[in-house]
Protein backbone atom coordinates (compact mmCIF):
# COMPACT_ATOMS: atom_id res chain seq x y z
CA UNK A 1 0.00 0.00 0.00
CA UNK A 2 1.30 3.46 -0.87
CA UNK A 3 1.96 6.32 1.47
CA UNK A 4 -0.79 8.36 -0.18
CA UNK A 5 -3.59 6.03 0.88
CA UNK A 6 -2.16 5.76 4.37
CA UNK A 7 -2.23 9.51 4.77
CA UNK A 8 -5.73 9.75 3.38
CA UNK A 9 -6.77 6.95 5.70
CA UNK A 10 -5.48 8.99 8.58
CA UNK A 11 -7.54 11.98 7.46
CA UNK A 12 -10.68 9.89 7.18
CA UNK A 13 -10.31 8.52 10.69
CA UNK A 14 -9.58 11.94 12.12
CA UNK A 15 -12.70 13.53 10.59
CA UNK A 16 -15.72 11.97 12.36
CA UNK A 17 -15.85 13.05 15.99
CA UNK A 18 -17.20 9.84 17.45
CA UNK A 19 -17.31 9.18 21.18
CA UNK A 20 -14.07 7.42 22.08
CA UNK A 21 -14.61 3.77 22.98
CA UNK A 22 -11.76 1.41 23.83
CA UNK A 23 -12.49 -0.90 20.89
CA UNK A 24 -12.60 1.91 18.38
CA UNK A 25 -9.43 3.62 19.46
CA UNK A 26 -7.54 0.41 18.86
CA UNK A 27 -9.03 -0.01 15.37
CA UNK A 28 -8.29 3.63 14.65
CA UNK A 29 -4.68 3.13 15.58
CA UNK A 30 -4.38 0.36 13.02
CA UNK A 31 -5.70 2.59 10.28
CA UNK A 32 -3.11 5.28 10.96
CA UNK A 33 0.29 5.65 9.35
CA UNK A 34 2.12 2.46 10.26
CA UNK A 35 5.41 3.21 8.52
CA UNK A 36 7.23 3.60 11.82
CA UNK A 37 7.07 -0.19 12.07
CA UNK A 38 9.96 -0.30 9.58
CA UNK A 39 12.12 0.93 12.48
CA UNK A 40 11.63 -2.52 14.02
CA UNK A 41 13.35 -4.10 11.04
CA UNK A 42 16.88 -4.21 12.57
CA UNK A 43 15.49 -6.11 15.56
CA UNK A 44 13.65 -8.51 13.28
CA UNK A 45 16.81 -9.14 11.28
CA UNK A 46 18.99 -9.73 14.33
CA UNK A 47 16.40 -11.94 16.02
CA UNK A 48 16.03 -13.90 12.79
CA UNK A 49 19.78 -14.38 12.65
CA UNK A 50 20.28 -15.29 16.31
CA UNK A 51 17.04 -17.04 17.20
CA UNK A 52 14.67 -17.93 14.39
CA UNK A 53 17.15 -19.54 11.99
CA UNK A 54 18.79 -21.61 14.75
CA UNK A 55 15.32 -22.61 15.95
CA UNK A 56 14.42 -23.71 12.41
CA UNK A 57 17.54 -25.85 12.40
CA UNK A 58 16.49 -27.42 15.69
CA UNK A 59 13.11 -28.22 14.13
CA UNK A 60 14.91 -29.85 11.21
CA UNK A 61 17.11 -31.87 13.56
CA UNK A 62 14.07 -33.05 15.49
CA UNK A 63 12.63 -35.10 12.62
CA UNK A 64 15.88 -36.71 11.45
CA UNK A 65 18.70 -38.93 12.59
CA UNK A 66 21.61 -36.75 11.60
CA UNK A 67 25.09 -38.20 11.27
CA UNK A 68 26.43 -35.42 9.07
CA UNK A 69 24.85 -32.83 6.76
CA UNK A 70 24.90 -35.35 3.92
CA UNK A 71 24.22 -38.52 5.92
CA UNK A 72 20.81 -38.24 7.53
CA UNK A 73 17.62 -40.24 7.77
CA UNK A 74 14.10 -38.88 8.10
CA UNK A 75 12.48 -40.46 11.15
CA UNK A 76 9.20 -38.57 11.36
CA UNK A 77 7.92 -38.08 14.90
CA UNK A 78 10.02 -40.78 16.57
CA UNK A 79 12.10 -38.36 18.61
CA UNK A 80 8.99 -36.53 19.77
CA UNK A 81 7.44 -39.79 20.99
CA UNK A 82 10.67 -40.50 22.82
CA UNK A 83 10.80 -36.99 24.27
CA UNK A 84 7.33 -37.13 25.80
CA UNK A 85 7.36 -40.82 26.77
CA UNK A 86 10.78 -41.59 28.21
CA UNK A 87 10.31 -41.99 31.99
CA UNK A 88 13.54 -40.11 32.64
CA UNK A 89 12.20 -37.06 30.76
CA UNK A 90 8.85 -37.17 32.52
CA UNK A 91 10.50 -37.37 35.91
CA UNK A 92 12.74 -34.43 35.06
CA UNK A 93 9.69 -32.44 33.98
CA UNK A 94 7.84 -33.07 37.24
CA UNK A 95 11.02 -32.31 39.18
CA UNK A 96 11.56 -29.01 37.39
CA UNK A 97 7.94 -27.95 37.82
CA UNK A 98 8.12 -28.78 41.52
CA UNK A 99 11.33 -26.82 41.86
CA UNK A 100 9.85 -23.76 40.14
CA UNK A 101 6.75 -23.91 42.33
CA UNK A 102 8.86 -24.06 45.47
CA UNK A 103 11.07 -21.22 44.26
CA UNK A 104 8.05 -19.00 43.64
CA UNK A 105 6.37 -19.95 46.92
CA UNK A 106 9.47 -19.04 48.91
CA UNK A 107 11.02 -16.17 46.97
CA UNK A 108 7.97 -14.02 46.21
CA UNK A 109 6.65 -13.68 49.80
CA UNK A 110 10.17 -13.48 51.20
CA UNK A 111 11.20 -10.82 48.70
CA UNK A 112 8.12 -8.72 49.44
CA UNK A 113 8.73 -9.11 53.18
CA UNK A 114 12.32 -7.94 52.80
CA UNK A 115 11.21 -4.98 50.69
CA UNK A 116 8.62 -3.94 53.27
CA UNK A 117 11.18 -4.25 56.05
CA UNK A 118 13.83 -2.20 54.24
CA UNK A 119 14.30 1.41 55.40
CA UNK A 120 12.40 4.02 53.39
CA UNK A 121 14.84 6.91 53.84
CA UNK A 122 18.16 7.92 55.34
CA UNK A 123 21.63 6.47 55.50
CA UNK A 124 20.53 2.85 55.89
CA UNK A 125 18.78 2.83 52.52
CA UNK A 126 22.08 2.57 50.64
CA UNK A 127 23.48 0.02 53.07
CA UNK A 128 20.39 -2.15 52.77
CA UNK A 129 20.33 -1.86 48.98
CA UNK A 130 23.98 -2.86 48.61
CA UNK A 131 23.65 -5.77 51.02
CA UNK A 132 20.51 -7.04 49.33
CA UNK A 133 21.90 -6.64 45.81
CA UNK A 134 25.20 -8.38 46.57
CA UNK A 135 24.17 -11.94 45.59
CA UNK A 136 22.88 -10.65 42.25
CA UNK A 137 26.33 -9.44 41.30
CA UNK A 138 27.91 -12.86 41.53
CA UNK A 139 28.11 -14.97 38.35
CA UNK A 140 26.04 -18.16 38.32
CA UNK A 141 28.95 -20.59 38.27
CA UNK A 142 30.65 -18.73 41.11
CA UNK A 143 27.43 -18.96 43.13
CA UNK A 144 27.48 -22.68 42.37
CA UNK A 145 31.08 -23.00 43.48
CA UNK A 146 30.48 -21.00 46.66
CA UNK A 147 27.58 -23.24 47.65
CA UNK A 148 29.34 -26.39 46.52
CA UNK A 149 31.97 -25.68 49.15
CA UNK A 150 29.75 -23.93 51.70
CA UNK A 151 27.34 -26.87 51.93
CA UNK A 152 30.01 -29.56 52.19
CA UNK A 153 29.88 -31.55 55.39
CA UNK A 154 33.66 -31.75 55.86
CA UNK A 155 35.13 -28.36 54.92
CA UNK A 156 32.06 -26.18 54.25
CA UNK A 157 30.99 -23.76 56.96
CA UNK A 158 27.26 -24.31 56.32
CA UNK A 159 27.40 -28.08 55.99
CA UNK A 160 29.74 -28.44 58.96
CA UNK A 161 27.50 -26.26 61.15
CA UNK A 162 24.38 -28.23 60.29
CA UNK A 163 26.16 -31.52 61.00
CA UNK A 164 28.18 -30.69 64.06
CA UNK A 165 26.40 -27.78 65.78
CA UNK A 166 22.77 -28.53 64.98
CA UNK A 167 23.46 -32.28 64.99
CA UNK A 168 21.46 -32.96 61.80
CA UNK A 169 23.02 -35.41 59.36
CA UNK A 170 23.47 -33.48 56.12
CA UNK A 171 25.37 -34.60 53.04
CA UNK A 172 24.24 -33.33 49.67
CA UNK A 173 26.49 -35.66 47.71
CA UNK A 174 24.81 -38.75 49.14
CA UNK A 175 21.28 -37.78 50.17
CA UNK A 176 18.85 -36.65 47.46
CA UNK A 177 16.71 -34.56 49.85
CA UNK A 178 19.80 -32.75 51.10
CA UNK A 179 20.87 -32.08 47.52
CA UNK A 180 17.44 -30.70 46.68
CA UNK A 181 17.44 -28.45 49.76
CA UNK A 182 20.92 -27.20 48.92
CA UNK A 183 19.88 -26.20 45.40
CA UNK A 184 16.66 -24.61 46.63
CA UNK A 185 18.35 -22.62 49.41
CA UNK A 186 21.05 -21.53 46.97
CA UNK A 187 18.44 -20.28 44.51
CA UNK A 188 16.61 -18.45 47.28
CA UNK A 189 19.88 -16.86 48.38
CA UNK A 190 20.79 -15.89 44.83
CA UNK A 191 17.44 -14.62 43.50
CA UNK A 192 15.25 -13.41 46.37
CA UNK A 193 17.19 -10.11 46.19
CA UNK A 194 15.82 -9.58 42.68
CA UNK A 195 12.25 -9.92 43.95
CA UNK A 196 13.09 -7.70 46.93
CA UNK A 197 14.59 -4.96 44.75
CA UNK A 198 11.66 -5.02 42.32
CA UNK A 199 9.16 -4.93 45.18
CA UNK A 200 11.16 -2.16 46.90
CA UNK A 201 11.05 -0.06 43.72
CA UNK A 202 7.30 -0.67 43.54
CA UNK A 203 6.82 0.33 47.16
CA UNK A 204 8.85 3.50 46.76
CA UNK A 205 6.59 4.63 43.93
CA UNK A 206 3.52 4.77 46.21
CA UNK A 207 2.76 8.43 47.03
CA UNK A 208 3.08 9.38 50.70
CA UNK A 209 -0.56 10.67 51.00
CA UNK A 210 -1.79 7.07 50.72
CA UNK A 211 0.02 6.20 53.93
CA UNK A 212 -1.12 9.39 55.62
CA UNK A 213 -4.73 8.60 54.71
CA UNK A 214 -4.30 5.09 56.06
CA UNK A 215 -2.85 6.50 59.26
CA UNK A 216 -5.77 8.91 59.67
CA UNK A 217 -8.20 6.03 59.19
CA UNK A 218 -6.34 4.13 61.87
CA UNK A 219 -5.44 1.27 59.56
CA UNK A 220 -3.31 -1.48 61.04
CA UNK A 221 0.06 -2.35 59.54
CA UNK A 222 -1.43 -5.44 57.91
CA UNK A 223 -4.41 -3.50 56.48
CA UNK A 224 -2.04 -0.91 55.03
CA UNK A 225 -0.01 -3.67 53.42
CA UNK A 226 -3.02 -5.59 52.17
CA UNK A 227 -4.99 -2.67 50.75
CA UNK A 228 -2.36 -0.10 49.78
CA UNK A 229 1.01 -1.71 49.25
CA UNK A 230 0.08 -5.08 47.78
CA UNK A 231 -2.32 -3.79 45.07
CA UNK A 232 0.31 -1.30 44.03
CA UNK A 233 2.84 -4.09 43.64
CA UNK A 234 0.83 -5.94 41.00
CA UNK A 235 2.98 -4.70 38.11
CA UNK A 236 6.38 -5.41 39.60
CA UNK A 237 5.27 -8.73 41.07
CA UNK A 238 4.03 -9.80 37.63
CA UNK A 239 7.51 -9.23 36.30
CA UNK A 240 9.11 -10.85 39.34
CA UNK A 241 6.95 -13.98 39.07
CA UNK A 242 7.55 -14.29 35.33
CA UNK A 243 11.31 -13.80 35.65
CA UNK A 244 11.66 -16.14 38.59
CA UNK A 245 9.47 -18.77 37.00
CA UNK A 246 11.35 -18.76 33.72
CA UNK A 247 14.78 -18.66 35.32
CA UNK A 248 14.03 -21.43 37.78
CA UNK A 249 12.34 -23.55 35.13
CA UNK A 250 15.47 -23.26 33.00
CA UNK A 251 17.99 -23.46 35.85
CA UNK A 252 21.20 -25.07 34.71
CA UNK A 253 24.51 -23.69 35.91
CA UNK A 254 24.09 -23.87 39.66
CA UNK A 255 22.88 -27.48 39.94
CA UNK A 256 25.42 -28.43 37.28
CA UNK A 257 28.23 -27.05 39.44
CA UNK A 258 26.91 -28.15 42.84
CA UNK A 259 25.47 -31.61 42.21
CA UNK A 260 25.86 -32.30 38.49
CA UNK A 261 22.27 -33.55 38.56
CA UNK A 262 22.90 -36.09 41.29
CA UNK A 263 22.91 -37.93 43.57
CA UNK A 264 21.35 -40.37 41.13
CA UNK A 265 18.89 -38.21 39.26
CA UNK A 266 17.70 -36.21 42.26
CA UNK A 267 18.54 -32.81 40.82
CA UNK A 268 18.49 -33.60 37.09
CA UNK A 269 16.32 -30.76 35.93
CA UNK A 270 15.10 -30.54 32.34
CA UNK A 271 18.00 -28.35 31.24
CA UNK A 272 20.59 -30.67 32.75
CA UNK A 273 19.01 -33.69 31.10
CA UNK A 274 18.78 -31.81 27.81
CA UNK A 275 22.42 -30.80 27.79
CA UNK A 276 23.35 -34.36 28.66
CA UNK A 277 21.51 -35.55 25.53
CA UNK A 278 22.60 -32.71 23.25
CA UNK A 279 26.19 -32.09 24.29
CA UNK A 280 27.13 -35.19 26.24
CA UNK A 281 25.81 -37.83 23.86
CA UNK A 282 25.55 -35.49 20.84
CA UNK A 283 22.14 -36.90 19.92
CA UNK A 284 20.93 -33.78 18.11
CA UNK A 285 17.70 -35.39 16.91
CA UNK A 286 16.30 -36.41 20.32
CA UNK A 287 17.73 -33.20 21.82
CA UNK A 288 15.94 -31.13 19.16
CA UNK A 289 12.58 -32.77 19.85
CA UNK A 290 13.19 -32.46 23.60
CA UNK A 291 13.99 -28.74 23.35
CA UNK A 292 10.92 -28.04 21.23
CA UNK A 293 8.68 -29.67 23.84
CA UNK A 294 10.57 -27.77 26.56
CA UNK A 295 10.10 -24.54 24.59
CA UNK A 296 6.39 -25.25 24.20
CA UNK A 297 5.97 -25.79 27.94
CA UNK A 298 7.76 -22.53 28.74
CA UNK A 299 5.64 -20.68 26.14
CA UNK A 300 2.37 -22.02 27.48
CA UNK A 301 3.15 -21.46 31.15
CA UNK A 302 4.50 -17.94 30.57
CA UNK A 303 1.54 -16.96 28.43
CA UNK A 304 -0.91 -18.25 31.02
CA UNK A 305 0.94 -16.51 33.87
CA UNK A 306 1.19 -13.29 31.92
CA UNK A 307 -2.46 -13.31 30.88
CA UNK A 308 -3.76 -14.15 34.32
CA UNK A 309 -1.59 -11.59 36.06
CA UNK A 310 -2.10 -8.69 33.64
CA UNK A 311 -5.74 -9.18 32.77
CA UNK A 312 -7.25 -10.28 36.06
CA UNK A 313 -7.30 -6.69 37.29
CA UNK A 314 -9.44 -5.46 34.42
CA UNK B 1 24.77 -22.76 1.67
CA UNK B 2 21.79 -23.98 3.62
CA UNK B 3 23.16 -27.49 3.93
CA UNK B 4 24.02 -27.10 7.59
CA UNK B 5 20.35 -26.44 8.33
CA UNK B 6 19.54 -30.01 7.17
CA UNK B 7 16.18 -29.08 5.65
CA UNK B 8 13.51 -31.67 4.97
CA UNK B 9 10.40 -31.20 2.85
CA UNK B 10 7.89 -31.50 5.74
CA UNK B 11 9.65 -28.97 7.96
CA UNK B 12 10.11 -26.60 5.02
CA UNK B 13 6.38 -26.83 4.30
CA UNK B 14 5.57 -26.09 7.94
CA UNK B 15 7.69 -22.94 7.95
CA UNK B 16 6.39 -21.81 4.55
CA UNK B 17 2.90 -22.32 5.93
CA UNK B 18 3.70 -20.21 9.00
CA UNK B 19 5.19 -17.46 6.84
CA UNK B 20 2.16 -17.46 4.55
CA UNK B 21 -0.10 -17.33 7.61
CA UNK B 22 1.77 -14.26 8.91
CA UNK B 23 1.55 -12.49 5.56
CA UNK B 24 -2.15 -13.32 5.23
CA UNK B 25 -2.84 -11.99 8.72
CA UNK B 26 -0.92 -8.79 7.95
CA UNK B 27 -2.80 -8.23 4.68
CA UNK B 28 -6.11 -9.06 6.34
CA UNK B 29 -5.34 -6.54 9.09
CA UNK B 30 -4.69 -3.97 6.37
CA UNK B 31 -7.99 -4.65 4.63
CA UNK B 32 -10.10 -4.87 7.76
CA UNK B 33 -8.41 -3.95 11.06
CA UNK B 34 -8.94 -6.54 13.80
CA UNK B 35 -11.41 -5.75 16.56
CA UNK B 36 -10.79 -6.91 20.11
CA UNK B 37 -13.64 -8.71 21.81
CA UNK B 38 -14.40 -11.27 24.46
CA UNK B 39 -15.29 -14.90 23.71
CA UNK B 40 -15.33 -18.12 25.70
CA UNK B 41 -11.70 -17.57 26.70
CA UNK B 42 -13.05 -14.70 28.86
CA UNK B 43 -10.18 -12.39 27.91
CA UNK B 44 -10.14 -9.63 25.38
CA UNK B 45 -8.52 -10.89 22.18
CA UNK B 46 -8.33 -9.83 18.55
CA UNK B 47 -7.91 -12.33 15.75
CA UNK B 48 -4.10 -12.29 15.95
CA UNK B 49 -4.21 -13.12 19.67
CA UNK B 50 -6.65 -15.92 18.97
CA UNK B 51 -4.46 -17.31 16.20
CA UNK B 52 -1.48 -17.37 18.56
CA UNK B 53 -3.48 -19.00 21.35
CA UNK B 54 -4.93 -21.44 18.84
CA UNK B 55 -1.56 -22.47 17.42
CA UNK B 56 -0.02 -22.91 20.87
CA UNK B 57 -3.04 -24.95 21.97
CA UNK B 58 -2.76 -27.04 18.81
CA UNK B 59 0.88 -27.75 19.64
CA UNK B 60 -0.17 -28.78 23.16
CA UNK B 61 -2.82 -31.10 21.67
CA UNK B 62 -0.24 -32.72 19.39
CA UNK B 63 2.36 -33.14 22.14
CA UNK B 64 -0.25 -34.38 24.60
CA UNK B 65 -1.58 -36.84 22.03
CA UNK B 66 1.86 -38.36 21.60
CA UNK B 67 2.30 -38.57 25.36
CA UNK B 68 -0.92 -40.45 26.10
CA UNK B 69 -2.07 -42.43 23.06
CA UNK B 70 -0.86 -44.54 20.13
CA UNK B 71 -3.74 -43.48 17.88
CA UNK B 72 -2.88 -42.01 14.49
CA UNK B 73 -1.27 -38.57 14.42
CA UNK B 74 -3.58 -37.65 11.52
CA UNK B 75 -6.43 -37.82 13.99
CA UNK B 76 -4.43 -35.59 16.32
CA UNK B 77 -3.82 -33.17 13.47
CA UNK B 78 -7.57 -33.08 12.83
CA UNK B 79 -8.20 -32.25 16.49
CA UNK B 80 -5.46 -29.59 16.42
CA UNK B 81 -6.98 -27.90 13.37
CA UNK B 82 -10.38 -28.06 15.05
CA UNK B 83 -8.90 -26.37 18.13
CA UNK B 84 -7.42 -23.56 16.00
CA UNK B 85 -10.75 -23.03 14.21
CA UNK B 86 -12.85 -23.12 17.40
CA UNK B 87 -10.57 -20.69 19.24
CA UNK B 88 -10.32 -18.50 16.17
CA UNK B 89 -14.07 -18.17 15.78
CA UNK B 90 -15.49 -18.33 19.31
CA UNK B 91 -12.43 -17.77 21.53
Amino acid sequence: MTAGTQVSGEVVTAAPAEPAEPHETRADLKRKDNRAWWLVLPVVVSVAFTAIIPLMTVVNFSVQDVFSPTERVFVGLDWFYEAVRRPENREAFVRTLLFSAQVLLVEIPLGVAIAVAMPRRGFWVSVALVLVALPLLIPWNVVGTIWQIFARADIGLGGWTVNNVLGIGFNYTLDSTDAWITILVMDVWHWTPLVALLAYAGLRSIPEPYFQAAQIDGASGWATFRHIQLPRLRGVLTIAILLRFMDSFMIYTEPFVVTGGGPGNATSFLSILLSKIAVGQFDVGPAGAFSLIYFLIVQVLCYVFFTVLTRSGR
Amino acid sequence: MLEWMVWTLPTALVFIGLAVLLVVMAVWARISPPVARRGFLRIETDRGDRLYIGLISAAVVLAGWMAVTDLSMWLALGCAVLVVVVIGIWG
